[in-house]
């Protein structure tokens, strides 16, 4: 069977600049307008060499808008296109005081269930780290725009980190909220 | 859009014809088929004007399966011939489904393998065999309201259904003979009935909670694009619990006396009607001594079954917190109830409270969903003008393989939107290893003990190399309908062996083979001409459509020589056609449908051009800046 090409970019597929900044609702918007051409839906009656094609090109925009939607999966995405693989990202080196901080908002996290009044404690602290990562994707963007490629990839690497804890801090906030 | 069926502007290549489909929601409680005529969406009626079937099926009698109110009607007397909420054992095992088969008194068949089956006086029976029965009584109720043959079906499932439960669904149709287009998600099939009439955009919570299990999920709607942002649930939370609550409580107040399956069968619907009269009144009077001689009635007031249910409305409330943070959103502007148990005032006044919203309920709780699956159907099959609608739906459960330690590798993480193919690097971790086992699981669990097995496979004849020097890639394929392929490939050497996977509780090729043989074996004749006529109509349409295409594109997009390899295979195929050979017609319209392939993708190509050409570049630097 022959596959079609999937060769082109992302950003191509979008017709957009290849850059971090994406807007995301323009992208949103792009997205459904390449949906209502592809998806299988609009090949049910067809034949099936037809429909799994457009399974095929479907999925591809999918994978596409999930990559660049969210800036953590754009950012990789982004050294992706430079060479970089997941596991080149994960190796970089990051710095010991950015790791120590990590360290101690785990443990403010974790020691959440013995305070008295969580909600206000978890609120600063899911608002800390939310800052936190806004100023990693800022220093993405920097060391990404001057071609910095060990500087982009340890930021991406923070980003990482921070987003984990943000999941945890929000499972914490459902556990609370459950009991 | 039909990719090889473009006509000129004002010139269809053929007649508009209205063709015949519909929408079933099999239920665990009741099924209704729906359908689109004349512009209205309505759901059709038996004989006597009844529009829900109950899923119940009898096999009591030789003479063949009972389904719906007579099946119901025999509930009490044969228990374990009568099968209720058979979709709560769709795809399961065993081990999952012990305890609801206990509390429904069913003989389960001595397999430990495999999906649960039910022994019955006809023999053993799988959920897939009574659901395929339900759906034939559906069919037919349509076939005779429609006048003539189905051309395309939309089956609901719950959102929350597994992979294995979805292909279970799916085969008990193909054993039906039923022409499924797709599997849709019940509340996106909500959110269409709705959203449809009211053209609203925004974001919409639907709140399911069916006989059986209980579904959340948000949707956002944008100009006639249904984007599932996620979904949620409980497989095994439904309106039966609720009724189980009060089966429950009774047997406390009666101080647990020893109870029969026909009696226990009894005490059910006597809970469930009582369930549904105290959305009305305050309280009811349970006549117990219609299940037990001699004893008093029991009087439930709304207060106390208010209490016995609140545990498990909290526990779906729990799922709409986990749904709305998948979701991320901020706000939702409209919240849709679906499911007979939504009209209890409990359920209501939470939902209501959860969501800052009060739900819509113009819209039958019960038909919503046949009613969304119809207007489904009636798109997919080609009834409508093209972008009328369209649904993205996600994945509700993550897809991921066994590593070492038994922990999960999650590949597709859950609400992801589908279809989706996604492929993933393993190697090998001894040297000389020729074999790389592949387990695939389905669940958020980290443990592979605690999630779900969905299929192992083994990748057989990698050519030993050192530990860490093979390269296979294992991609997961998840088609629109949520059913999951997955194929494994050793790259390092170029050498291919891929394998393509049915669920573990799903059934084989031949077995739903030998079932449909056995279904068929008193219309062989009907079957081959059958097939004869869907054969030439494949080929034909496959010819109409190549036809238009190549009067449109052909010239633009392929060389000489490929145009004229496709008109030459074009030629043969017309003329079997005209002949009886169903095989050599096949083969034919195959080889013509791969030979077509690389030119229908080409087209493809150019609709995403023509589709993003009306947005200029500096207009999006214009947004970006903004």
């Amino acid at each position: 069977m022959s596959s079609p090409d999937f060769t082109q970019s992302y950003f191509q597929l979008f017709n957009l600049p290849v850059q971090f900044a994406v807007d995301v609702a323009a992208l949103g918007e792009r997205y459904r307008q390449l949906q209502r051409e592809l998806h299988p839906d609009r090949f049910a009656s067809a034949a099936d060499h037809e429909q799994r094609i457009a399974v095929q090109y479907s999925a591809f925009a999918n994978e596409a808008y999930a990559a660049l939607r969210a800036p953590l999966p754009r950012a990789l995405y982004l050294l992706k296109l430079l060479g970089m693989s997941q596991e080149d990202v994960s190796r970089q080196k990051i710095d010991g005081g950015f790791l120590i901080e990590q360290m101690e908002l785990r443990e403010k996290l974790e020691s959440m269930h013995d305070l008295v009044d969580p909600d206000t404690v978890l609120d600063h602290l899911v608002e800390e780290i939310s800052g936190d990562i806004k100023m990693h994707q800022a220093e993405f963007e920097n060391a990404y725009n001057q071609q910095d490629l060990p500087a982009a990839a340890s930021a991406c690497v923070k980003m990482q980190f921070l987003e984990k804890l943000m999941q945890e801090a929000e499972q914490i906030e459902s556990d609370l909220m459950d009991n | 859009m039909a990719l090889l069926q473009i006509a000129e502007p004002g010139q269809s290549p053929v007649p508009h014809q209205v063709k015949r489909a519909v929408g079933i929601d099999l239920g665990t409680t009741n099924s209704l088929v729906a359908t689109v005529r004349g512009g209205r969406t309505d759901v059709v009626a038996d004989q006597h004007g009844q529009t829900m079937l109950p899923s119940v099926v009898n096999y009591s009698s030789a003479d063949g399966a009972l389904v719906g109110v007579a099946a119901q009607a025999l509930s009490s007397e044969h228990p374990a011939d009568t099968l209720v909420s058979v979709k709560r054992f769709m795809g399961r095992g065993r081990a999952d489904t012990q305890q609801d088969a206990e509390r429904s008194h069913y003989q389960l068949a001595d397999n430990d393998e495999g999906m649960v089956s039910f022994v019955t006086s006809q023999g053993t029976v799988s959920p897939v065999q009574a659901s395929a029965e339900i759906l034939r009584v559906l069919e037919n109720r349509a076939r005779q309201f429609l006048g003539g043959e189905i051309e395309g079906a939309v089956i609901t499932v719950p959102a929350y259904f597994d992979d294995a439960q979805r292909q279970a669904t799916k085969d008990a149709a193909t054993l039906a003979g039923l022409p499924v287009m797709r599997l849709l998600n019940e509340p996106t099939a909500a959110a269409v009935a709705y959203g449809l009439d009211s053209r609203e955009e925004g974001v919409i919570a639907v709140y399911d909670l069916g006989g059986g299990t209980f579904d959340i999920s948000i949707l956002r709607l944008h100009r006639g694009v249904f984007e599932v942002l996620a979904t949620g649930g409980d497989t095994a939370l439904g309106g039966d619990d609720l009724d189980a609550a009060i089966v429950a409580w009774a047997m406390e107040q009666l101080s647990s006396p020893e109870l029969e399956g026909g009696q226990y069968r009894t005490l059910h619907a006597m809970a469930r009607q009582a369930k549904e009269a105290l959305s009305a009144v305050d309280s009811v009077e349970l006549p117990i001594a219609e299940v037990i001689e001699g004893a008093g009635s029991l009087t439930l007031c709304r207060t106390d079954f208010e209490a016995l249910i609140q545990p498990l409305v909290k526990r779906t409330l729990r799922s709409c917190r986990r749904c709305l943070r998948d979701a991320q959103v901020d706000a939702i502007d409209n919240v849709v109830m679906v499911g007979g148990s939504t009209r209890v005032p409990l359920v209501r006044a939470a939902v209501a409270d959860f969501f800052q919203r009060q739900p819509l309920t113009d819209i039958d709780p019960d038909r919503v969903v046949a009613m969304g699956a119809a207007i489904q159907a009636d798109i997919l099959v080609g009834n409508r003008p093209e972008g009328d609608l369209l649904l993205l739906d996600v994945i509700p459960l993550s897809l991921g393989l066994e590593t070492m330690g038994g922990l999960v590798e999650k590949i597709v993480p859950r609400n992801t939107t589908i279809p989706v193919t996604r492929a993933q690097e393993f190697t090998t971790f001894k040297d000389g290893q020729t074999a790389l086992a592949v387990h695939i699981v389905q669940g958020e669990r980290e443990l592979v003990a605690d999630s779900r097995s969905l299929a192992r496979f083994e990748l057989r004849g990698i050519p030993p190399m050192v530990a860490g020097a093979a390269r296979i890639m294992v991609t997961f394929q998840v088609d629109a309908d949520g059913l999951l392929n997955v194929s494994a490939r050793e790259e390092s050497t170029g050498l291919e062996s891929s394998v393509t996977v049915k669920p573990s509780f799903g059934l084989s090729d031949e077995q739903i083979t030998t079932m449909l043989q056995a279904s068929f074996s008193h219309a062989a004749q009907d079957k081959s001409a059958r097939q004869l006529a869907e054969q030439r109509l494949d080929a034909q349409q496959l010819l109409e459509g190549l036809e238009a295409a190549l009067a449109a594109d052909g010239s633009e997009l392929l060389s000489q020589p490929e145009c004229e390899a496709l008109h030459g295979l074009m030629k043969e195929l017309q003329e079997q056609v005209a002949g009886e050979n169903i095989d050599a017609m096949r083969k034919l319209t195959e080889q013509l449908g791969r030979a077509s392939e690389a030119f229908a993708a080409r087209r493809m190509d150019k609709s995403i051009k023509q589709a993003l050409s009306g947005v200029s570049l500096d207009a999006l630097d214009q947004e970006v800046s903004e």
